[in-house]
């Protein structure tokens, strides 16, 4: 009977075989996320489509158990490059094979549309290659949705929550590398527990608002797949133009809320709904910050509808204006209405909005305000030191001094955000875009928005008429920003790979 | 189990990554937020504020811990800290102190009072760990469990053993006295089967009975040795505690490179000598006369330096050496050279803690922590699982072993036709991570 210790190695080798059996214990999870679709297609008796997901389903499980089975790693350890490697390699592998029943029901006419349409499923982006997605089948309808809600909490901290396996030290660092924001709060003592929490938190919004909205106009099949959208930020619809499609008050202030809560850090959402601590409203600036940018903007963006009389009656400007900031702020990126001819101003304002997004360890994407005000709160002690040119100051959020360790990594996040989003613009520029519509997708993309913009693009949250090369660089580049920039580019410099 | 511990120094960061493989809630407290940060990668919760303040207590719902440990630096405010946390409702509170008075029988009624279960003081049991060793100059380490009635012991065994080189069921007879419970051998622990075979350079652990300690002296090809001299290196709290505790049985020099230091020791010892010298002064070991004290104890701040002056000490031809290693990294590199006794106070802190963590009572109950693997003694519960079948029957899992037991108070060794009754107080070694499996084996 011999028992080995938990062997400390000390080699920085990278432990391929590890990081593939995890990648297969996920796919084998991700088939069983896909047949929920494969129960919808039967619901509305789509045979075909029914087949296709369980093709998808077979495919996806039987590899994923092949990878489970087959690889015999010689060490279980996973330590921070083996964490970064699986983190990115999920959301490629999941996109992989969650592809398969959009090719095989013809939905995208090749891999480059299919890769497209699924990164940017999971990553929430919500940008599409379909232009006509009313005559798509529901259940590829379906889970084009539902593949947002799963990349809108995360893959990984799904798996951490639901199987012990992740729940080691090694998880933790996966843990870190998927939760968006600076400091990757815990809530609960454990990680499968904080993970369990978060998950909690986001399936009772996901089933308050499909009740919501299924008691509404849109019919309950509508209701579930714009829940999945809404709740992860997501922002793919089931119709054409979107929202657009029902004109009703109701479901957009309520898909509005929904979209403006889940743009909180769901830390905050914790301590208030289930600690009962109200103190965590009260302390945090980031929250402050949040709400006021959503209050100036949307008054801003009223203004300009109001002025040049884009719509017939006020209300109706109201609901616009504040819908679209806060789609826009939370990075969904639902379509209302198209002001493309009309009104750039509101375009070039909701894409300052968009650099913000939403909050820390919340479903959003953008850069998080959480940095902005970092950012701001350190441009305003420096402005006080060309005066004061020994002053000592602090960066202060919520009340607590952020050391200067963090606020150099901050800066250095968001000079990488701004360079990655400037370099895939100019080479979009390359490929006979202009400026602003280059800027504004590669934006759209890096912050998981999914608005398009221009004549290029082939219509508004539209991407299909882009060249392939164009797609695979926004796709790439939503993986960016949904792992918030250091951990896929991390794998991309020679000193991962290194030993050194 | 929910554990907090307060205070993310040296012990308090131990503690928390030791308890994090143990798959407990942990959640630790500091002020500084950069000692929280060594803690960000692992699986365990970490909060900046004051163990003093009650909101902050209440905020991480200190009561519903089963284990409040206080180890801040400050002796104060563990023991409030921990009388806040029991007011709050938590089950159990450790303080750490730093005053031998508190430590007295005496004392314990008043801090419970506080609401305070069990004081720590990890400066004093090293010491008296180390006091241990000098008596058992032939084991690595030397425990005693169950009121003395089980010894467990770390030997290194050489070629000129005879235990060494044969599988160990073929040894005939070695059941009657003697009990190996792990074989270490290159950093790595073995729980051995009757198919593994000591071999030369192992420590082995066995578990034995206090009359039959000469066969296993004797099995293991060492002999005993009577100590009269000690020379203590270094003049941090463990050297003076330990310096206090036997000077008058042993002749004892302390030497320390801090002249200031060295003047308060001659001042508090009055049976000690006190020797003054400059680091890299070999002179001063000459005239000293250093070879001709039988224990050599290095109690440096530098576990670099106590671990070579051990190695030197030995070269130079004292009999037993023991050094305190706190870096744990080195710890294992120690153990592989040839020094007698490492001594550690995080173990012996942690120690404490996994025994509260599996036994409710730990008046008397004693645990110790090794490098990486446990030992723990704990009474059998009515019911429980390890009394459904006999010891060999049992499938016990692999990173674990039952060393003994005291039944009717007399101590027993184990073997596979042991069967176990409720009552029985046992001593079980386990791997370092499968602490927490002990519960449902034998609550």
């Amino acid at each position: 009977m011999h028992m080995m210790m938990q062997h400390r190695t000390f080699s920085q080798t990278i432990n391929f075989p590890m990081v593939l059996r995890v990648v297969g214990w996920l796919l084998m999870i991700e088939a069983f996320f896909m047949l929920a679709p494969l129960l919808v297609a039967l619901i509305y008796r789509e045979e075909w489509i029914a087949i296709h997901f369980g093709i998808a389903v077979v495919v996806t499980f039987l590899a994923g158990l092949f990878m489970n089975y087959r690889i015999k790693p010689k060490s279980k350890a996973m330590r921070k490059r083996e964490g970064l490697l699986l983190t990115a390699t999920v959301w490629v592998f999941f996109s992989l094979f969650g592809m398969i029943p959009f090719l095989l029901s013809g939905t995208v006419s090749g891999f480059t549309d299919g890769f497209f349409e699924t990164m940017s499923g999971f990553t929430t982006t919500g940008a599409s290659v379909i232009i006509d997605v009313e005559e798509l089948p529901r259940g590829i309808l379906f889970w084009r949705s539902m593949m947002q809600w799963i990349g809108g909490m995360g893959i990984i901290l799904f798996t951490l929550a639901v199987l012990p396996m992740l729940n080691y030290k090694g998880g933790v660092s996966l843990f870190n590398s998927e939760v968006t924001g600076i400091t990757h709060e815990r809530m609960r003592p454990r990680v499968s527990q904080t993970a369990k929490s978060l998950w909690m938190i986001y399936i009772v919004f996901t089933v308050v608002l499909a009740l919501l909205l299924g008691f509404g106009p849109m019919g309950w099949y509508d209701a579930i797949c714009h829940t999945m959208s809404t709740v992860s930020t997501g922002g793919f619809s089931t119709k054409n133009n979107g929202l657009h499609h029902w004109h009703d008050y109701y479901t957009d202030i309520v898909i509005m809320i929904f979209m403006l809560v889940c743009g909180i850090n769901f830390g905050i959402i914790y301590k208030v709904a289930v600690q009962r601590r109200f103190s965590a409203i009260k302390h945090s600036d980031t929250l402050k910050w949040y709400l006021s940018i959503v209050l100036v903007g949307s008054i801003v963006v009223f203004a300009r509808i109001a002025y040049m009389s884009f719509v017939d009656t006020w209300h109706y400007g109201a609901i616009l204006a504040t819908f679209d900031t806060i789609s826009a702020i939370t990075s969904t990126g639902f379509a209302t209405y198209d002001y493309e001819h009309e009104g750039q101003f509101i375009f070039f304002f909701l894409m300052l909005l968009m650099i913000f997004g939403g909050m820390a360890g919340s479903t959003a994407g953008g850069a998080k305000i959480d940095r902005l005000v970092v950012l701001l709160k350190n441009v305003k002690n420096e402005m006080y030191k060309v005066v004061h040119s020994s002053a000592v100051k602090a960066v202060r959020l919520d009340g607590k001094s952020i050391p200067h360790m963090m606020v150099e990594k901050i800066l250095a996040f968001l000079s990488v955000y701004m360079v990655v989003m400037v370099v895939v613009a100019v080479i979009l520029t390359l490929f006979g875009m202009p400026a602003f519509d280059a800027l504004f997708n590669s934006l759209s993309a890096i912050s998981n928005i999914g608005f398009g913009y221009g004549e290029m693009t082939g219509g508004f949250d539209k991407f299909a008429n882009l060249n392939p090369i164009c797609k695979w660089l926004l796709a790439f580049e939503m993986l960016v920003g949904r792992l918030e920039v250091f951990t896929v580019l991390a794998i991309l410099t020679p000193g991962f790979w290194k030993r050194d | 189990m929910k554990i907090v511990i307060a205070g993310a120094g040296e012990v308090g960061t131990h503690l928390a990554k030791m308890l994090s493989n143990e798959e407990q809630d942990i959640i630790v407290i500091d002020k500084d937020e950069k000692k929280l940060y060594n803690l960000d990668n692992y699986n365990l919760m970490t909060m900046q504020g004051s163990a003093l303040s009650l909101d902050q207590l209440k905020s991480i719902q200190v009561g519903e811990a089963d284990i409040f440990i206080a180890v801040t630096p400050h002796e104060t405010i563990n023991v409030i800290a921990c009388s806040m946390a029991k007011s709050l409702g938590c089950k159990k509170a450790v303080a750490r102190v730093d005053n031998y008075e508190f430590m007295k029988p005496a004392s314990k009624k008043f801090f419970a009072s506080y609401g305070i279960n069990t004081l720590i003081y990890p400066e004093y049991l090293a010491a008296l760990e180390v006091q241990t060793a000098m008596q058992h100059t032939w084991a690595r380490n030397w425990f005693e469990m169950l009121d003395g009635k089980l010894v467990i012991a770390g030997v290194k065994v050489r070629d000129n053993a005879r235990i060494v080189g044969h599988k160990l069921k073929d040894l005939v007879g070695i059941s009657s006295f003697m009990h190996v419970n792990a074989i270490k051998r290159n950093r790595e622990i073995i729980i051995p089967g009757g198919n593994d075979e000591v071999m030369h350079n192992d420590i082995i652990y066995v578990a034995t009975t206090p009359r039959n300690i000469d066969d296993v002296i004797a099995i293991c090809g060492k002999e005993k040795h009577v100590v009269e001299s000690v020379l203590i290196m270094g003049g941090n709290e463990i050297a003076r505690l330990l310096a206090k505790l036997i000077c008058n049985k042993y002749k004892v020099k302390i030497m320390h490179n801090n002249m200031e230091q060295c003047q308060e020791m001659a001042d508090e010892l009055p049976d000690c000598n006190v020797v003054y010298y400059e680091t890299g002064d070999t002179d001063v070991l000459e005239d000293e006369g250093v070879e001709d004290y039988d224990v050599f104890v290095a109690l440096g701040d530098s576990s670099e330096s106590n671990i070579l002056s051990c190695v030197m000490a030995k070269e130079i031809g004292m009999r037993k050496t023991i050094a305190q290693v706190e870096n744990l990294q080195f710890f294992n590199e120690a153990e592989s050279l040839n020094i007698g006794t490492i001594i550690n106070k995080k173990l012996i802190a942690s120690s404490t803690i996994f025994q509260m963590m599996i036994d409710a009572d730990t008046e008397n109950s004693k645990s110790l922590a090794l490098a990486d693997a446990e030992v723990a003694e704990l009474e059998v519960g009515a019911g429980a699982k390890v009394t459904k079948s006999k010891v060999k029957d049992l499938r016990l899992s692999s990173d674990m072993t039952i060393a003994g037991l005291v039944r009717n108070g007399e101590g027993l060794l184990v073997t596979g036709d042991t069967q176990l009754q409720a009552g029985d107080r046992v001593v079980v070694f386990c791997l370092a991570g499968a602490i927490h499996k002990i519960e449902k084996m034998f609550g």
